[in-house]
């Protein structure tokens, strides 16, 4: 039980790490919201299962599986009202230049 | 009774006992006095906001009845998805190999709630984000947008939920 | 464990800090609007550990309406910086 919540944890933390350095260097909105999706969803999702674990069959478990649950809904709705709203605004999405995606197609096909 | 008044019941009936498991979940204890207390409450709010969460017609009730046992495994498969997904783009990020790209495709679900759970699991595998949802057109930005083409992006992002969703909400 | 889970909660606490860097810095709203959703994750993911680490129930009332809060928050933030609303 214990160890099984501090591998939880530690996807936790992995995913906190990356998605925090992937809001920080990728180029535009949308790929910034694909970070924090990530970081944001998958490391806190980790981080309350983990507590679940922990816990163990006790009155907070309850409590803990209704705040998972409500942010499971949420978390996504979010998102995409964030990314809608930079849809309506017109913001164009960030692509790679010709050449480089026919290099990585190629790339991608070794 | 009228049929209309009869619908009416069920819609506060609904909501009530949806409250009201979010009651007993949240305070998490059996006592005959807490569950009364529960009770009354949830259906004060339910005879307040029924018109929210039920809809209006009795036509299309059919379609809001999840099939549980799809949903369950539907559940499961959305959290592994989710895990698998997020190393994908894990990786994506460490590498900086991006290749970010907005797809166009239509989805062949019939009712209104399968196709906001379907634009809802899209958004929550990373690497994918719902822009738009309008009736059944879907404008999707992709982080390793591998195709542009309609039909083959459908099978890439949505097919794997859509095959259990089909059969969640007829 | 509960060293597991106090090295736990101030790593959360740092890459929340680290989440308000993009908050200032973004150049348009949505960026700041990202980097406010992330916080708010966080700071919940924080509330709930602090309270499985002391035991203590009420914290985790405070997450539940602090995760309805962040909710509300984005959606209004969305409403009121415009857009069109269909």
């Amino acid at each position: 039980m214990t160890i099984a919540a501090i591998v939880f944890l530690g996807l936790g933390v992995v995913f906190g790490v990356i998605g925090n350095l992937g809001v920080l260097i990728l180029p535009d909105v949308y790929t910034r919201l694909q970070a924090s999706s990530t970081a944001s969803t998958t490391s806190v999702f980790s981080a309350l299962v983990a507590a679940m674990l922990t816990v163990g069959w006790h009155p907070m478990t309850g409590k803990i599986a209704v705040i998972a649950l409500f942010f499971f809904v949420t978390s996504p709705i979010a998102a995409h009202i964030i990314a809608r709203y930079a849809w309506q605004r017109e913001i164009v999405p960030w692509r790679r230049s010709f050449a480089e995606r026919r290099q990585l197609r190629e790339h991608h096909d070794d | 009774m009228q049929s209309v008044t009869r619908w009416n019941l069920v819609r506060i009936a609904v909501t009530t006992v949806y409250l009201w498991v979010g009651w007993v979940l949240f305070t998490w204890s059996v006592a005959p006095r807490t569950l009364a207390l529960g009770l009354i409450h949830s259906s004060v709010v339910a005879l307040l906001t029924y018109p929210v969460f039920v809809e209006h017609d009795e036509a299309a009730r059919r379609s809001h009845v999840p099939r549980l046992q799809f949903l369950a495994v539907y559940l499961l498969l959305l959290v592994f998805q989710m895990y698998v997904a997020s190393f994908r783009v894990l990786w994506q990020i460490v590498r900086g190999r991006i290749n970010p790209g907005v797809v166009h495709f239509r989805t062949r679900l019939r009712s209104d709630i399968a196709r906001v759970v379907l634009t809802n699991s899209i958004t929550l595998t990373p690497g994918t984000i719902t822009l738009l949802l309008d009736d059944d057109h879907l404008i999707v930005h992709w982080l390793d947008a591998r195709t542009t083409h309609s039909r083959y992006a459908w099978t890439l992002v949505a097919q794997p939920f859509e095959r259990l969703l089909k059969r969640i909400w007829v | 464990m509960e060293t597991v889970l106090t090295y736990a909660i101030w790593f959360f606490v740092g890459s929340a800090l680290v989440s308000m860097v993009r908050v200032v810095i973004g150049p348009s709203v949505a960026d700041r609007m990202t980097g406010l959703n992330m916080v708010s994750a966080q700071v919940l993911a924080v509330l709930v550990l602090i309270a499985v680490r002391d035991g203590r129930s009420t914290y985790l009332d405070v997450a539940l309406v602090y995760d309805i809060f962040g909710f509300i928050g984005t959606l209004a933030m969305a409403r009121y910086f415009g857009g069109r609303t269909t």
